[in-house]
């Protein structure tokens, strides 16, 4: 049964194969690495077959496009069962096969954070965790982003902008998103802390004068509230109150 | 930019990078932000792989009003999805192919689905498709490679493969147009494409 299913990966490679075969190889991928690698580098070569079938599409294509992706929304990073065609065993393989179905409104809510995680980015283009480990910080937000329990908590913040956190119970993991403060002042940087029963944390300081910024967290534990507050430039030891947003995170 | 506040300032710091990746126009890099929703990284994509989208849409579909119905799906797919792209996992051209690839696919199987005697229309109309491909593929410089390696395979592989690839057919679908048993070209289809793989030396 392995072994015929393993002679699929070829025509599975080339889609060659129908609904079953599919979801069959996409399992036994599921379980098996080296045959994943094995169906990765395959599903490259065949990619390389279209070399040879490029061709001009009608000038018109471009603005239908470029029109219609301005009014469709993207996806939070989740397969979506049953929908779109997964893209191969790329986005598949990733996954365990416990793919929980979410709840249209929680998808819904996490393209919102998606957003927010974007605007964030186009407007900083680093985060301080990516300041640490250049190769897979960004992998590790979309890890929280797409993860199965991943919830969503935001604040208006204090004299402007809001503060967005992407939480996951079972990664122990969080995404801070803070977007368009209002200016900090000279020699000030607004600094994140995670807040819980027994005190505060600081979970990082933002560079001076700047008001926008994306973090991960990690370990949040017993972590309540999310909070953010205006300090000398560089950060203290303790917050200095009021917070400029106090986000509560789901019990 | 945060950084780990007073506490550990102590500690070495970490420099300051910019996300990582290669040069700021690889369809990696263009796809990565395209997840980022930034539309010019998007329409610089479309500029980059719109010829490999429709072009392969064309050549599977064939009908050109169709092709670039099917190219548009793809397209604003690969915006709506670019979120998922795992540049660790693959290339972006392989990854936006691969879409291209399942839609037109599965656009031709429907249209199968709708009636059996057009199918049968279809899969006969399906083997000289494979010498136009090579024809294509001859007359064009820069795809020397994937035509000299299509030629290291054996006819049996060789056409599998393509009528597969090119035609759209499953593997059974093709067996019965090569008058093959059904297990025979399953393994040829495989060893094919590693054959096809050793040749363009795709590694990752």
């Amino acid at each position: 049964m392995s072994e015929d299913v393993h002679t699929l990966v070829g025509a599975w490679a080339l889609d060659a194969v129908d609904a079953d075969e599919r979801a069959r190889v996409e399992r036994h991928l599921d379980a098996c690495a080296s045959c994943a690698q094995e169906a990765a580098e395959l599903r490259e070569t065949v990619a390389r077959l279209a070399d040879v079938t490029v061709a001009e599409p009608p000038a018109r294509l471009r603005e239908n496009v470029l029109a219609q992706v301005r009014r469709t929304r993207q996806e939070a990073p989740a397969a979506r069962p049953g929908e779109a065609p997964a893209p191969g065993p790329v986005a598949d393989l990733r996954r365990g096969p416990h793919r929980s179905r979410r709840s249209p409104r929680l998808r819904l809510a996490l393209g919102a954070a998606a957003l927010a995680v974007a605007a964030a980015f186009a407007g900083v283009f680093a985060t301080w965790a990516v300041m640490q480990q250049p190769a897979g910080e960004g992998e590790r937000i979309a890890a929280v982003l797409e993860a199965a329990d991943a919830e969503v908590s935001y604040q208006e913040a204090e004299g402007g902008g809001r503060v967005t956190v992407i939480t996951s119970e079972a990664l122990d993991q969080g995404v801070v998103v803070v977007a368009d403060l209002a200016a900090p002042g000279p020699d000030r940087s607004y600094q994140v802390w995670l807040v819980e029963e027994a005190g505060q944390v600081s979970a990082g300081v933002m560079d001076p004068g700047d008001s926008s910024a994306t973090m991960l967290v990690e370990g949040l534990g017993d972590t309540l509230l999310v909070g953010v507050t205006n300090e000398p430039a560089g950060g203290s030891a303790e917050p200095t109150l009021p917070m400029v947003a106090d986000v509560a995170l789901p019990a | 930019m945060f950084d780990k506040g007073a506490e550990a300032h102590r500690q070495d710091q970490p420099r300051l990078s910019v996300v990582a990746g290669a040069g700021p126009d690889t369809a990696e890099a263009l796809l990565h932000r395209t997840a980022l929703g930034e539309d010019d990284a998007f329409a610089a994509l479309y500029d980059l792989m719109s010829g490999r989208v429709y072009g392969l849409c064309l050549r599977i579909v064939r009908d050109p009003a169709q092709a670039e119905e099917v190219a548009q799906e793809v397209l604003v797919e690969v915006w709506r999805t670019a979120t998922r792209f795992d540049e660790h996992r693959g290339s972006a051209a392989a990854w936006i192919t691969t879409i291209a690839h399942r839609r037109a696919v599965d656009r031709v199987r429907s249209a199968q689905a709708a009636g059996d005697r057009e199918r049968r229309a279809a899969a006969e109309s399906a083997e000289p498709e494979y010498d136009s491909v090579a024809e294509t593929a001859a007359g064009r410089l820069e795809h020397r490679q994937v035509r000299r390696c299509l030629k290291t395979l054996t006819e049996l592989q060789r056409q599998a493969v393509t009528l597969a690839y090119y035609g759209g057919h499953t593997y059974r679908q093709v067996a019965s147009l090569l008058d093959a048993a059904v297990p025979t070209v399953k393994s040829r289809i495989r060893d094919g494409l590693i054959k096809l793989r050793d040749c363009l030396e795709v590694s990752r």
